[in-house]
C-alpha cells in the first residue's frame, strides 16, 4: 500500500499551494513534474501550459489549445462570467451571452490606443480568446485581496471577481530635435491593474515568446528592456535609468546617440519578462524625463 | 497486422507507419480534440514525408514551415508567385489565369497564378509563425479558403473563388470580397494551406451555428453557410462588433493568430 503524499506543494509559477501529484497546477496550468529551469542570474523560465490542459475556476473552466500562439477556450457555467478587449475573441457559441462594459476615462484611453469598451462573457456556453503574438499564455490565479499590475496590451481576460483598474505608469522622457519635442512612455503611458477584491479569481495575459519570471529581494535592483516587462507585483518600484556609454570623438560621438534607456526595478516582489520586445525609441537628446537615475560610463 | 487510419484525412496506412503517407500527419499521437469540439491540425513533424500523384512533399521546419515539393514529371502545382521560396533553375514556371481580372485586382486578389511543373523541386513558404495545414482532397469536394491563405495546390485540384455577397459581409466580413474555391472532379487532390498561428478544424452537423471572428476564419465546406451578423455591442464610439456566423453542415478551419479585423 502506498502511504498518501502529505508534503505541502506550492506552485512555483503561480505561487499558491496545489496537487503535487498532478501534471499540472489546477490553478494556473503550469505543468508540476518538471524540473525548474533557472538561469544562472536567477531567471526561471515559465513553462508553457501543456495543450488541451484544463484550468478550474469557480464551476467554470478553461481549456488551453494549440502551443505557437495558444487558444483559451472557456467553458463557463451559469452565471460565471469573464471580460475581454474585443480583439481577443475568435470564436462563441451563439448561447453565451456578451455585452459591452464601458471604462472611465474614455478620452485619455482613445488618444492612448487603449479598447473604450471591454466585452463580458457570460455563462452558460463557451467563449474562446486568442492574441495574435506566437508567445506563451500566462494565467495568474490572484487571491482574495492580491493585486497585480501588468503592461498595457497583455491582457487577455478576468474573471468578473476581478476588477480592473488603469493609472499613469509615471515613466517618461521628452526628447528635442530642432524645435519639436516628442514624449515617449516606454511601458506606455498607463499600466492596468488587476485586484481580486472579494473573492478570488483568475487573470489570463498573452506574453509575446518566451516568459521568465524573477523574485526580488528586497531593495535589490534590476534594469530591463522597457517594452520587455510583463507583469510585476505592486510592491516592486520602477523608474527610468539613463545609461551613456563613453564614446572617443569624431562625428558619432554625440553621447545620446548610443545611449540606453532602461527600466529600473527595485524588490522585494516578482517580475515577469517576455523574451519578444519592441524596438528602442528614437535617440534624440533627452531633455526632461521622470525621476530617473544616470549612469554616464 | 492491421493497417493505420489516419485521424486527420482517414486514410489508410501501412503497419508500423509513424507518419501519414497522404497527410504528413502524425500517426504515432492522439487525436487532439478539445472539450468543446475542436480538433487540433496535426503539427507536422521537421522533416516529415508524404506523397501526392508521383511527387513527394517534405516539411522542413516547424515555426514558419516551408513545402518543399520533388515535383515528378508531368505533374505541376500551382499558388500565388509571391510564396516561393526557392527553386531549381530547371523548374519551368508559367502563369496561369483566374478569370475576373480585373475585379479580382480590386479586390486585393491576384488575377495570375504561378504554376510551377515537374520534374524538379521548389519550395514554398509564407511570413508569418504558423502551422502548415495539409488537406488531402478526395473525389467531389468543394472548399472555400479565405484569401491569401492558401499555400499550394496540386494540378488535378480545380481553382475558381467565390465573391462574397451582401455589402455588410464585404465590409464587415474581414474576409475581403473573394474567397478562394477548390473543387476535385473524378481524380483527387491535394491542398495545402498556412494558418496563422494555430489552426483546428469543427465538423458542424446540420443547421448548427457558430459564431468567429472573422480574421480568424480559415477554411470551410462550401456546404457550410457563411454570415457576417453584427452584435449588439459596442467596441469603439460609433462602432458595433461583427462576426461570422458559421452553419453547417460542414468542416470549419480557424486559425489562432489573426490581425483583428477592424468592426464596423
Amino acid at each position: 500500500m502506498t502511504a498518501p503524499r502529505t508534503h505541502h506543494y506550492t506552485c512555483r509559477y503561480c505561487r499558491h499551494s496545489s496537487d503535487p501529484d498532478g501534471v499540472s497546477c489546477p490553478r494556473c496550468g503550469a505543468p508540476v513534474d518538471v524540473t525548474a529551469a533557472v538561469t544562472r542570474s536567477g531567471w526561471q523560465r515559465q513553462e508553457p501550459i501543456a495543450d488541451m490542459a484544463r484550468i478550474q475556476f469557480g464551476q467554470s473552466y478553461l481549456q488551453v489549445e494549440g502551443t505557437q500562439v495558444p487558444v483559451a477556450d472557456f467553458a463557463l457555467s451559469g452565471d460565471e462570467s469573464i471580460y475581454f478587449s474585443h480583439h481577443s475573441l475568435l470564436w462563441t457559441d451563439p448561447g453565451a451571452r456578451l455585452a459591452s462594459m464601458g471604462l472611465s476615462g474614455g478620452w485619455k484611453r482613445v488618444m492612448s490606443g487603449l479598447p473604450l469598451f471591454m466585452i463580458t462573457g457570460r455563462g452558460p456556453g463557451h467563449i474562446a480568446l486568442s492574441d495574435n503574438h506566437a508567445g506563451d499564455l500566462v494565467c495568474l490565479p490572484l487571491e482574495h485581496g492580491q493585486a497585480i499590475w501588468t503592461r498595457e496590451h497583455r491582457f487577455l481576460a478576468a474573471t468578473g471577481n476581478v476588477t480592473y483598474d488603469w493609472q499613469n505608469t509615471g515613466i517618461w522622457f521628452r526628447t528635442r530635435s530642432g524645435d519639436e519635442t516628442e514624449t515617449h512612455y516606454p511601458i506606455g503611458m498607463f499600466g492596468d491593474v488587476f485586484t481580486a477584491r472579494d473573492a478570488p479569481g483568475l487573470l489570463l495575459l498573452h506574453s509575446p515568446g518566451n516568459t521568465f519570471i524573477r523574485d526580488l529581494a528586497p531593495n535589490q535592483p534590476l534594469l530591463i528592456q522597457p517594452s520587455a516587462l510583463l507583469y510585476r507585483d505592486l510592491s516592486v518600484q520602477t523608474h527610468l535609468h539613463l545609461e551613456y556609454p563613453h564614446t572617443d570623438g569624431g562625428f558619432f560621438s554625440r553621447s545620446y546617440s548610443y545611449r540606453n534607456v532602461w527600466l529600473r526595478l527595485v524588490g522585494p516582489g516578482r517580475v515577469a519578462v517576455s523574451s519578444v520586445t519592441e524596438p528602442p525609441e528614437s535617440s534624440n537628446p533627452i531633455i526632461r524625463s521622470s525621476p530617473a537615475t544616470t549612469w554616464r560610463w | 497486422m492491421d493497417r493505420i487510419a489516419c485521424e486527420w484525412c482517414r486514410v489508410q496506412n501501412p503497419p508500423g507507419a509513424t507518419t501519414c503517407q497522404t497527410c504528413g500527419a502524425p500517426l504515432d499521437v492522439r487525436n487532439k480534440v478539445s472539450d468543446s469540439g475542436w480538433r487540433e491540425a496535426p503539427r507536422l513533424r521537421d522533416l516529415t514525408e508524404f506523397r501526392f500523384s508521383g511527387s513527394v512533399c517534405q516539411v522542413e521546419g516547424e515555426l514558419v514551415p516551408v513545402a518543399e515539393l520533388a515535383l515528378a514529371p508531368r505533374d505541376w502545382v500551382y499558388f500565388e508567385h509571391q510564396v516561393m521560396l526557392w527553386k531549381d533553375e530547371t523548374v519551368p514556371l508559367s502563369a496561369m489565369q483566374t478569370g475576373g481580372g480585373f475585379r479580382r485586382m480590386l479586390g486585393g486578389m491576384p488575377f495570375v497564378l504561378s504554376v510551377a511543373s515537374g520534374p524538379g523541386r521548389i519550395a514554398f513558404s509564407r511570413d508569418a509563425p504558423g502551422e502548415l495545414v495539409v488537406l488531402p482532397m478526395p473525389p467531389g469536394i468543394e472548399l472555400d479558403v479565405r484569401e491569401h491563405a492558401f499555400l499550394l495546390a496540386a494540378g488535378s485540384v480545380g481553382y475558381s473563388f467565390v465573391r462574397i455577397k451582401g455589402l455588410a459581409n464585404i465590409l464587415h466580413g474581414g474576409n475581403g470580397m473573394y474567397l478562394d474555391r477548390f473543387v476535385t472532379g473524378p481524380a483527387p487532390g491535394i491542398l495545402m494551406l498556412h494558418g496563422n498561428g494555430n489552426v483546428m478544424e469543427r465538423m458542424l452537423r446540420p443547421g448548427e451555428k457558430i459564431l468567429v471572428e472573422p480574421g480568424g476564419f480559415l477554411y470551410k465546406d462550401a456546404s457550410v453557410q457563411m454570415q457576417a451578423v453584427q452584435q449588439e455591442l459596442k467596441v469603439g464610439l460609433m462602432r458595433k462588433m461583427y462576426l461570422a456566423e458559421m452553419t453547417g453542415p460542414g468542416r470549419v478551419g480557424i486559425q489562432s493568430m489573426y490581425v483583428h479585423h477592424k468592426t464596423g
